[in-house]
């Protein structure tokens, strides 16, 4: 790759010339999908291939920082190794917070994860906290969350707003949760 | 998408685009901008009584000509670092007035202890000094991240940094110019501190100023 030929047709491309921005683009592409495999030989090519467009689309977004004047590939190495720094730095970010398991656990081990509505079996008691609630927010959780009817359905079903079924239902729940604390 | 047909989608829709100045182009309509700002602010705010006086004192100019020093070559620093494939060398650019300014001030420290003793070296409290350089360096600051965003967020914790201390230690220049407060000790805590601290808060702001995903989604609107 020569670059006084590329730096011409980077000259052409911020001219606005589409033409020598597709054969120019068409150049560097193998090139840099070369660098990106050897640099980041753990990747699966298909996140090659979105790194190599990551690239692309960060030379597209900066090209007014080009300066006609000096070398080509000097300007494209500096982008590329800024975006495959940022991408190690992401992947060691998310590595950091993924946990390595041979089977997935049904649920997390945090208590918190682990809250009353798993553990709650009493359904006297939650019949009876329904029948305890106000009539709009006894209507809208029947409605909602026993005959699991859609809100668009409820709201036609009962006259109410959507808004009205959102609050209502909110607020019910709640009411639920300190009832069924109290016993 | 494939990488075809993403190449093809930028070609297909690229327009014409205005090179960016170099460096030190940028940084001199920045000067301009920044300079008609703060001669404003004295105008307003009213200069120092005894200016006339104090622009023949000797160690006065070499500490203003050393803060607007530093805020220039921190300008050319801050811009040229959103050139892919500067020199990064640039980045040192301010150190040496900086050290100039801090060494004037150093200097006024150690001769007010050896003149007055320890009063010489006695600090008081004059919170002035903060809002009036974050008032100074406010509109060269934004005029700033304006033009810092045109280029690459390659490094934006320096970049934003550097640009925070142009834009500070032209606040502080200003400052200077209407604020009556001339022992080293002071303006070396007071004021150089500010402009520290101003500089510390650009740095950690940097990412939200300067970052690859804004930079990005226009160019994906590019190629929608």
């Amino acid at each position: 790759m020569e670059d006084r030929a590329l730096a011409m047709q980077m000259r052409a491309v911020q001219a606005g010339d589409g033409q020598a921005y597709a054969a120019l683009l068409r150049t560097i592409t193998p090139r840099l999908r070369q660098i990106i495999r050897n640099q980041q030989q753990f990747l699966q090519p298909a996140d090659i291939e979105d790194l190599v467009q990551e690239v692309l689309l960060s030379v597209h977004a900066v090209r007014a920082t080009y300066d006609p004047e000096r070398p080509f590939l000097p300007w494209l190495m500096a982008i590329t190794q800024n975006r495959l720094a940022d991408s190690a730095r992401r992947y060691a970010r998310r590595a950091a917070h993924e946990v390595q398991t041979e089977t997935l656990p049904v649920t997390f081990s945090e208590d918190m994860a682990n809250s009353q509505s798993g553990t709650y079996g009493d359904s006297e008691a939650l019949r009876q906290a329904i029948q305890a609630l106000p009539r709009g927010q006894r209507q809208a959780i029947e409605m909602l969350k026993l005959r699991e009817m859609s809100l668009k359905e409820a709201a036609a079903s009962s006259g109410l707003t959507i808004g009205a079924l959102k609050i209502s239902v909110h607020r019910a729940v709640i009411a639920l949760r300190k009832a069924l604390k109290k016993e | 998408m494939e990488t075809d047909k993403l190449i093809q989608r930028l070609a297909d829709g690229s327009e014409p685009v205005r090179p960016l100045p170099r460096p030190w182009l940028r940084m001199a309509t920045w000067l301009a901008l920044a300079v008609a700002y703060i001669a404003l602010v004295v105008y307003v705010v009213s200069p120092r009584d005894d200016l006339l006086a104090k622009l023949r004192d000797l160690r006065f100019c070499i500490e203003e000509i050393a803060a607007l020093a530093t805020g220039i070559a921190a300008a050319v620093a801050a811009f040229a670092s959103t050139i892919p494939g500067s020199n990064r060398r640039l980045l040192l650019l301010p150190v040496l007035p900086l050290m100039v300014w801090l060494g004037s001030l150093g200097q006024g420290c150690i001769e007010a202890w050896i003149r007055l003793g320890p009063d010489g070296l006695s600090l008081q409290p004059d919170w002035y000094c903060v809002p009036a350089i974050v008032l100074v360096g406010a509109v060269p600051a934004i005029a700033m991240a304006v033009m810092l965003r045109r280029g690459a967020p390659l490094t934006p914790h320096k970049t934003v940094a550097l640009g925070g201390l142009a834009a500070a230690g032209f606040g502080n220049f200003g400052l200077r110019l209407f604020h009556d407060q001339d022992a080293s000790i002071m303006v070396l805590v007071w004021q150089v501190g500010t402009v520290l601290v101003l500089t510390a808060l650009a740095a950690w702001t940097g990412p939200r100023i300067l970052n690859w995903q804004a930079v990005l989604a226009g160019a994906r609107g590019d190629v929608r």
